[in-house]
């Protein structure tokens, strides 16, 4: 089981990384966060903060794009091109499918993500920005927020076109990180349907503000670590609950 | 008839039927196919274009589901990841990754079969050598011509050593060259005692290499037999040709034959049996003319199959 997960999610890791749009997206990613060099002048003497928050914001953005743009086809095309008539004809069941795509991609995003922190800690060395590891748990909870968007762009990608899924994958993102002025809305309300309606999106769609803590690494506030675990506890299961019901679209569908 | 229990793929009363458009307008792929092919048979499996063979051949691989009837592989469900281990496919017209070299793609699909490393590299070795594709095999797909999909695709279909073959058309976009090693690879595994199910329009390799055929014709399985039973051998006429003939004698023999074709000072002249052929040679001798062919014509599956078609779209 574990050979042929891993056997589809290194193919899918491989068409990544042979693709033009994915590179060209890691080096753009790079090239913003040595622009912000450009805004120094501005900062009044905070530069190495601002610095340091549109290196983070920059590599959790071009991240999220990442994810958005190839987990939207990830499914759909193997379908689109019937490569999937080759692969479900082995004896590969179709969560397993689903798993390797998914793991697959989650490997390019980690990785991308890897090459891009270098190169922010590279810009930060040549422009004499005072870096610190501190830093890396702000990446750490993009890769949790990735892990929900990616499985949302691979649920998608199960049973609607690559752009449809792009679209709706990046309106979750926006929404899912104003999830708790939904909260708030519900609460300000005087209509019992505004108020139901904002209270079940509250609930059902995930709450992407739980893994920004980029401002609080940029300045150096003490993070709570109960807050840290528990983000992560609810990634796992939030990205387990999509997977799953994207084996289950999956496993429905007719070739 | 072989024993009906040792069948490898057994459908009974399957049907399948898809909704098309937005009026959801009912396309009835398959109707009440029941079917039973047995271990280390060779099976073709015909009908005209749209007639629901690759329907079948998507059901017996799982990836679609009937919507009425059963099918049964290895006397399992057909979506069983343990018949699948037993089975090599080859989709039709098939689109690889284009991004991956041949052999990348082999190695990966040896891999999803579950080979071990060890066992992969001489089995993708010697795969590339039977489909001829050594040469290509370290370039990416994405430069490949049909015909060298086709073979790469057949070698992935075997890198299992499956003991069943599935194979969707597995001539298309082949030259003949390419035809006859495609033959020679089939008949290579009914020597090895495997079981091969495919799919083809091109008749004349289905008469060269099948024991059994199948002829679907919308949606329903109009014909079942041994290709031997269905070619009695029984001549069906027979072509003499005669040359050296003068204007009024040709047309003396013109009119006895059923029809005749003129090539040079040559006359082809189509009869039906061997009175008529004495009766030509009779006409060419006083004419001065001379025989140089009587070649007997048998019924070929063609034939057959023009019939069957032709009736079964009169009823």
């Amino acid at each position: 089981m574990l050979r042929r997960v891993i056997g589809i999610a290194h193919n899918t890791f491989r068409e990544a990384i042979r693709d033009k749009v994915f590179l060209t997206l890691i080096v753009f990613a790079i090239l913003v966060m040595g622009s912000a060099r450009v805004v120094q002048p501005l900062t009044l003497g905070e530069g190495s903060k601002v610095m340091k928050d549109i290196g983070l914001a920059a590599i959790t953005f071009f991240s999220v794009l990442i994810a958005v743009l190839v987990g939207g086809r990830l499914v759909y095309k193997e379908v689109e091109k019937r490569t999937v008539f080759i692969i479900l004809a082995k004896p590969v069941r179709r969560w397993e499918f689903i798993l390797g795509k998914y793991l697959g991609l989650m490997t390019v995003l980690v990785a991308s993500l890897g090459v891009m922190t270098a190169g922010f800690y590279l810009i930060m060395f040549i422009t004499g920005t005072p870096a610190s590891a501190y830093l890396l748990w702000a990446l750490l909870m993009t890769c949790f927020e990735l892990a929900i968007v990616t499985a949302t762009a691979v649920l998608f990608s199960t049973f609607v076109t690559p752009v449809a899924s792009a679209v709706f994958t990046f309106a979750i993102y926006v929404v899912g990180h104003l999830t708790r002025d939904l909260r708030l809305l519900a609460a300000m309300s005087p209509s019992p349907v505004v108020k139901f309606v904002s209270q079940l999106l509250y609930y059902v769609l995930p709450n992407l503000s739980n893994f920004n803590i980029r401002g609080e690494v940029v300045h150096g506030v003490v993070l709570n670590p109960q807050t840290l675990v528990l983000a992560a506890g609810y990634a796992v299961l939030y990205t387990a609950t999509l997977l799953l019901i994207s084996t289950f679209v999956f496993g429905r569908k007719d070739f | 008839m072989s024993d009906l229990t040792d069948a490898v793929i057994s459908t009974f009363r399957l049907s399948k039927t898809y909704r098309s458009g937005l009026s959801m307008r009912r396309v009835e792929a398959l109707v009440d196919v029941s079917l039973s092919v047995q271990r280390g048979e060779i099976f073709g499996f015909l009908g005209p274009n749209g007639a629901g063979k690759t329907s079948l051949i998507k059901i017996l691989m799982g990836l679609c589901r009937p919507t009425s009837g059963t099918v049964e592989v290895f006397g399992r469900h057909a979506r069983d990841a343990r018949v699948k281990s037993r089975i090599g496919f080859l989709p039709e017209s098939p689109y690889f990754y284009e991004y991956l070299t041949a052999e990348e793609f082999l190695r990966l699909t040896a891999r999803l079969s579950g080979l071990s490393d060890r066992e992969t590299g001489d089995r993708v070795r010697n795969l590339l050598r039977t489909v001829r594709m050594e040469k290509a095999a370290k370039s990416q797909m994405r430069g490949f011509s049909r015909g060298m999909l086709q073979r790469i695709g057949i070698a992935q279909a075997l890198v299992n050593d499956p003991e069943l073959v599935v194979l969707d058309e597995p001539m298309g976009g082949l030259d003949p060259v390419g035809r006859k090693e495609v033959r020679d690879i089939i008949a290579g595994l009914r020597e090895r005692g495997k079981t091969v199910f495919f799919s083809t329009h091109i008749l004349s390799d289905v008469e060269m290499i099948c024991d059994r055929v199948g002829i679907v014709i919308a949606g329903e399985l109009t014909k079942v037999g041994e290709l031997s039973e269905i070619l009695s051998g029984e001549v069906q006429s027979i072509d003499v040709t005669v040359s050296g003939l003068r204007g009024k004698v040709r047309k003396a023999l013109e009119h006895v034959g059923q029809q005749s074709i003129r090539s040079g000072d040559s006359l082809l002249v189509t009869v039906r049996g061997e009175r008529e052929v004495d009766k030509v040679m009779a006409i060419a001798r006083d004419g001065d003319g001379r025989i140089e062919a009587i070649v007997p014509r048998r019924k070929t599956l063609e034939d057959y199959f023009m019939a069957h078609v032709q009736d079964a779209g009169e009823k």
